[in-house]
């Protein structure tokens, strides 16, 4: 037993170590990009920690991350590859403004769950067809739900033609014309967290700068997460969706019915990925336009990946993927390393977890069965 | 028999990090049968494997004729006239018997594979040892034991004067079991050496000439085939008495509990694998299902536990026609089932222990409370069970791949019968467990036909079957050929039935 918690220790280094080799390979291309790699993540470092502005700024681009990973996790766990996220958050997001532009008259205690409600449902319906395909035609999830994202980006562009905004469309005299739905209602818009945070941060001499719109979103998405873990390591539908996802001949022999549960599995996953967009739609934007921010579902893989499904570990992936963005910028203006850079290391990071979690898994493996064995002997 | 030795291992130990496989092992093989039995995890395999240049040992020497050397790669080893005929074929499916044999050291012209000199060793080499094989037959049109022979083929092929069979017999009828001990026998009379590893204790006393038993890594002793008895065997492998003769008392058999009526199932490739098969198991006997693997009988146990939908026919349990529904709703009738790959089947590997346990029961009111298992209870029920049933595993929270076979197979079921079932589907119970976990397994079995169970015991190890059953039906090509009292039986009889020698006369 005291080699469990050596090996959690362990659990913890390996990604950490993937980090460290993707800084290396990062610096070979800062070097070659004529830069001094050291004054570079310097840069990085201290323009994404050390501004509160920035800071602020991380955890609110964190939240579409962190929600589009718990959804890519969901469908990890059932050994399914949601790779429809990016579609279901953007079809998700026109069901929310939907909902937030065109009910009138409700409370906003009402308004905004519903809104967000309209979100879920918009991502499930939109996972329905490649879910249905995947349980009874054995279509394979990646492929149908790429193609899916495709049809989701040019429908909500003709969904935001038929519900054009029109008193917005045309500005008086200049003749431009804004590609955008109607703004949501106030009552369907979620508040910035500036209320609550500023009277405590004021103390230390900090301030949630107006421009930045953290939302209760981050701190719900934070929460989503450990509800997720709980309900799949705590429910029976949890173990059954565990069980089918290791191995789907032995959860049918104990009477599960692996495609009721892989249905379940895709379609909660879709749930949560029909969120993704809001903390974006309904703090910062107040209305979907054909600019609306694509690459949630994609970077969210890789959170989920990074983070090994684990909430601690999708937060902070979540978190490090935002910071690697803003420092990047920080770079870019400062030391006039494109950010590119960026995109290159968030790559090599990627890439090391994968190899360096499946060597450590491999070892943790044999690690446990020696030990096992060791007990059985006695 | 000749007692200068051939091969001669001399101290060898090999440690794997955290366990020490084989220790300090000294093993003379004369010109003879040599076999090597253990349970598993005594340390055969490392040994072989150190033989066979796939390891190196950390200390030790290999004599061979009585000149020292280190054996580097396997390749090196079959220079040195060492070959190893994998219990796994590793044979490629759409070539030749030729092209299997030639293959990595094909006789060539000018870069250009010479097919008749090819062929015409091949053939040479068939003669010459007595083995009646076809060069052109394709390997997926072979049967099992011809597939082997392709296998021994090629290490001769490959000039070896030593072999190493790694448990040859595990997947041959008892037909193809007598063949290659003819093989075998006239290997050795054509001055070839074999190193037979089993744990089957009656082949090996019927084939070898001497036995080295092996006990968690260290080599216990060599005795002459001639003079042992099984009992003495195989309290060398385990360190104590074991009891083969069961204490079996009479069946007092009494209603049929699963009755199948005409039952027809295809298999994976629409093939009809179950023809139209009529049993019936009584509450309190043991109905033992014989045949070579392949038969038709892992499609009848898939259709009985509700996992593949039959074609036709009718299947009633404890009364109820359960034909075509669902594992669930069959399982919730009083049906158990130990399944035939415990890997593949029985367990997911990376649940912990606790979670393979409650699989299948999870949604009992026993383990949910309020929407979310109740993990207290599960775990005094597990802890419970896995006591009753000599599970050894440090902690519930340790995942189903790291237990060994026999504690996977005693894990399941502890699952499976700790609920008190009615009828017991158990297919291949006792296949790659040690004598002592198969022994515990038989012991189970035996308990629950006591306990007024009706058991459906599905196996290709004949012993097995005629330990344990009280009546025995034959599969062979998906019909059930032929069903005998255990009295009537003998392992003759029913090996026929298996190899379909006697199939038509049967019907």
């Amino acid at each position: 037993m005291r080699h469990s918690r050596a090996l959690r220790l362990l659990g913890i280094v390996t990604p950490l170590a993937a980090i460290v080799f993707a800084g290396l390979i990062g610096s070979v291309v800062i070097a070659m990009a004529g830069k001094s790699p050291l004054a570079v993540y310097k840069t990085m470092v201290l323009f994404s920690l050390t501004r509160f502005d920035s800071i602020a700024l991380i955890l609110f681009r964190c939240t579409p991350l962190l929600i589009s990973a718990i959804a890519v996790s969901i469908g990890f766990r059932a050994n399914l590859f949601n790779i429809g996220v990016e579609g279901q958050y953007f079809i998700g997001s026109f069901c929310a403004a939907w909902v937030g532009f065109s009910l009138r008259g409700l409370p906003a205690i009402i308004h905004l769950p519903l809104a967000a409600c309209a979100a879920m449902l918009g991502g499930v319906i939109w996972a329905l067809v490649p879910a249905l395909l995947r349980v009874r035609r054995g279509a394979h999830e990646v492929i149908t739900t790429i193609m899916m994202n495709s049809v989701a980006f040019s429908m909500v562009h003709w969904l935001i033609y038929v519900f054009l905004d029109v008193e917005q469309t045309t500005v008086p005299g200049m003749g431009s014309v804004r590609m955008r739905t109607p703004l949501v209602l106030a009552t369907a818009k979620m508040p910035t967290m500036h209320s609550l945070l500023n009277p405590l941060l004021a103390p230390l001499g900090l301030e949630v700068p107006r421009h930045v719109y953290l939302n209760y979103f981050f701190p719900a998405a934070i929460a989503l997460a450990f509800l997720v873990n709980y309900f799949i390591h705590r429910t029976p539908l949890g173990l059954e969706i565990r069980a089918v996802g290791h191995n789907p001949d032995a959860a049918e022999t104990q009477g599960i019915d692996p495609n009721s549960v892989r249905l379940k599995a895709f379609l909660l996953s879709a749930a949560v990925a029909g969120l993704v967009g809001l903390s974006d739609l309904l703090t910062y934007f107040g209305y979907l336009d054909i600019d609306f921010p694509k690459g949630y579902g994609f970077t969210g893989i890789a959170v989920a990946l990074l983070g090994k499904n684990n909430p601690v570990g999708m937060i902070l992936s979540a978190f490090l993927m935002s910071f690697l963005r803003r420092g990047a910028e920080g770079a870019q203006v400062l030391e006039g390393v494109p950010m590119d850079t960026a995109a290159i290391l968030e790559g090599v990071m990627i890439l090391a977890i994968v190899v360096a979690s499946s060597v450590f898994t491999r070892y943790a493996r044999a690690w446990q069965k020696r030990e096992a064995r060791a007990h059985a002997d006695q | 028999m000749d007692t200068t030795a051939v091969v001669s291992l001399k101290g060898i130990s090999k440690a794997f990090p955290g366990v020490v496989a084989d220790r300090d092992i000294n093993l003379d093989v004369t010109h003879e049968i040599h076999a090597i039995v253990g349970e598993n995890g005594a340390g055969k395999s490392t040994l072989m494997r150190i033989l066979s240049g796939l390891l190196r040992p950390d200390s030790g020497e290999i004599w061979l004729r009585g000149s020292r050397v280190t054996i580097t790669s396997p390749g090196h080893a079959a220079a040195l006239g060492i070959g190893m005929v994998h219990q796994h074929f590793m044979l490629i499916g759409r070539f030749s018997v030729m092209e299997n044999v030639i293959l990595g050291l094909e006789p060539s012209h000018h870069g250009v594979l010479d097919a008749s000199a090819a062929k015409a060793r091949v053939l040479a080499l068939c003669r010459q040892y007595g083995m009646a094989l076809d060069p052109d037959a394709k390997i997926r049109d072979l049967p099992v034991g011809l597939q082997q022979r392709v296998e021994i083929l090629k290490v001769l092929y490959r000039g070896a004067q030593v072999l190493i069979l790694d448990e040859p017999t595990a997947v041959l009828a008892p037909q193809e079991v007598a063949d290659l001990f003819q093989n075998l026998r006239a290997l050795k009379e054509a001055g070839k050496t074999i190193i037979f590893i089993s744990h089957k204790l009656d082949e090996v006393l019927e084939i070898a000439d001497r036995i080295s038993v092996l006990r968690r890594g260290q080599m216990i002793g060599t005795v002459l085939a001639q003079d042992a008895t099984r009992e003495e065997i195989a309290r060398m492998m385990v360190g104590r008495p074991v009891l083969f003769s069961l204490d079996k008392p009479p069946a007092t058999p009494g209603d049929a509990l699963l009755e199948l009526k005409d039952l027809s199932v295809l298999g994976g490739l629409g093939n009809l694998a179950c023809d139209r098969v009529s049993l019936s198991v009584r509450a309190g006997e043991i109905y033992g299902v014989a045949g070579v693997e392949g038969n038709g009988q892992t499609e009848l146990v898939e259709a009985v536990t509700g996992i593949r939908k039959p074609r036709s026919g009718s299947i009633m349990l404890l009364g109820k026609q359960v034909a075509g529904q669902n594992p669930a709703a069959i399982r919730h009738l009083g049906l158990a089932h130990i399944p035939e790959d415990r890997q593949r089947r029985g367990l997911v590997l990376e649940l912990s222990v606790l979670e393979n346990f409650i699989l299948g029961k999870h949604r009992s009111s026993n383990y949910v409370a309020r929407h979310v298992t109740n993990t207290r209870e599960a775990r005094t029920q597990a802890s419970r069970a896995i006591r009753d049933f000599d599970v050894r595993v440090a902690s519930l929270d340790l995942t189903g791949g790291s237990l060994s076979g026999g504690n996977q197979q005693k894990l399941i079921l502890s699952r499976e019968l700790e609920t008190g079932p009615k009828v017991i589907i158990a297919a291949q119970p006792m296949r790659g467990l040690d004598v002592g976990a198969s022994e515990f397994v038989r012991s189970v079995l035996l308990k629950a036909r006591q306990d007024g169970c009706a058991v459906l015991l599905v196996s290709a190890d004949l012993e097995e079957l005629m330990a344990l059953s009280d009546r025995i039906g034959v599969m062979f090509r998906g019909r059930l050929v032929a069903e005998l009292d255990r009295d009537l039986a003998t392992v003759d009889r029913i090996g026929q039935y298996m190899v379909g020698t006697t199939a038509e006369a049967a019907r």
